[in-house]
């Protein structure tokens, strides 16, 4: 059974925000996510200049489509007001938006720093570390979307 | 397939679609920096293989959406206009795919129209987002 095709107007704006917000935030991870697998697969400088491209865009691109998607979450939350359901697909909604949004936080910070501390070499460690956060971050995006679409109860 | 599962397809399809559109202004900005240009070019490929796999789920899952449910037609505006916006987007990012992939196998200069067709490409997708979730004349 189908409910609720047709919202009340005033969810549109928080929705197209929250929706929106979700598509940057997984379009720029995923561009991070390749920039640092392929530097991790190429020699240097090649692989220097890609570990770069992917840590400015985990901190540049993702961070800010994170923080939109995530106020505008509770801003279509407060609009249909679940503030306080105890829906699954909610809790699931939140344990993707706030544990990735810590992973995210770690892979911005760990592959920045990996480009500072060695701007001219290959990924090295940390860079690396970095590179596995996204693809697990791309995972967390999925079972979200999933979650989002069905809401399992 | 039930309503949700056809749901959740279209709309990771349109995730997809969206992702490879992010690499194609990845890589279009790159090219704009000495430092980036080169190498950014092997974000291509992986935006090449998702844009029609994204593109072409995105399309079918849709339209079976439409047919699936009872409240929507094919014959709305809004879902016509959706599809009349797809078939623009489909048309932008195939030539823009198809430009990367010249530029990374054969070394061609980079199209100096490239950056206003993925703002294009950019803009189309957002008005098809804008268009999915107010469903302009739907009742």
């Amino acid at each position: 059974m189908t409910v609720l095709v047709i919202r009340p107007d005033s969810w549109n704006l928080p929705l197209l925000l929250h929706v929106g917000g979700a598509m940057a935030l997984v379009a720029s991870v995923t561009v991070a996510a390749v920039a640092l697998i392929q530097g991790w697969r190429t020699g240097a400088p090649s692989s220097a200049a890609l570990k770069r491209f992917g840590a400015r865009t985990l901190l540049y691109a993702a961070i800010p489509s994170f923080l939109v998607m995530r106020i505008a979450a509770e801003w279509i939350l407060s609009r249909e007001h679940l503030s306080n359901s105890n829906a699954a697909w909610i809790g699931d909604g939140f344990l993707a938006g706030d544990a990735g949004g810590l992973v995210l936080l770690i892979a911005t910070i760990v592959a920045n720093v990996a480009v500072r501390r060695d701007p001219d070499s290959g990924l090295g460690k940390l860079a690396k570390v970095g590179a596995g956060l996204s693809v697990v971050l791309i995972a967390l995006y999925v079972f979200a979307v999933w979650a989002m679409t069905t809401k399992p109860s | 397939m039930g309503y949700s599962t056809l749901l959740f397809l279209h709309v990771t399809s349109a995730f997809t679609m969206v992702t490879a559109a992010g690499l194609f202004l990845a890589v279009a900005l790159a090219q704009r920096s000495d430092r980036y240009s080169a190498t950014a070019l092997r974000l291509a490929p992986v935006a090449s293989i998702l844009w029609p796999i994204g593109g072409l789920l995105a399309i079918v899952f849709g339209v079976w959406l439409a047919l699936h449910d009872s409240q929507y037609s094919l014959a709305d505006g809004w879902i016509i206009a959706a599809i009349v916006l797809w078939v623009i987007g489909s048309a932008i990012g195939g030539r823009l795919g198809a430009g990367y992939r010249k530029m990374a196998t054969s070394g061609a200069a980079a199209d100096p129209s490239a950056l206003v067709m993925n703002l294009a490409l950019i803009l189309t997708l957002v008005v098809i987002l804008i268009d999915m979730i107010y469903k302009p004349g739907a009742s």
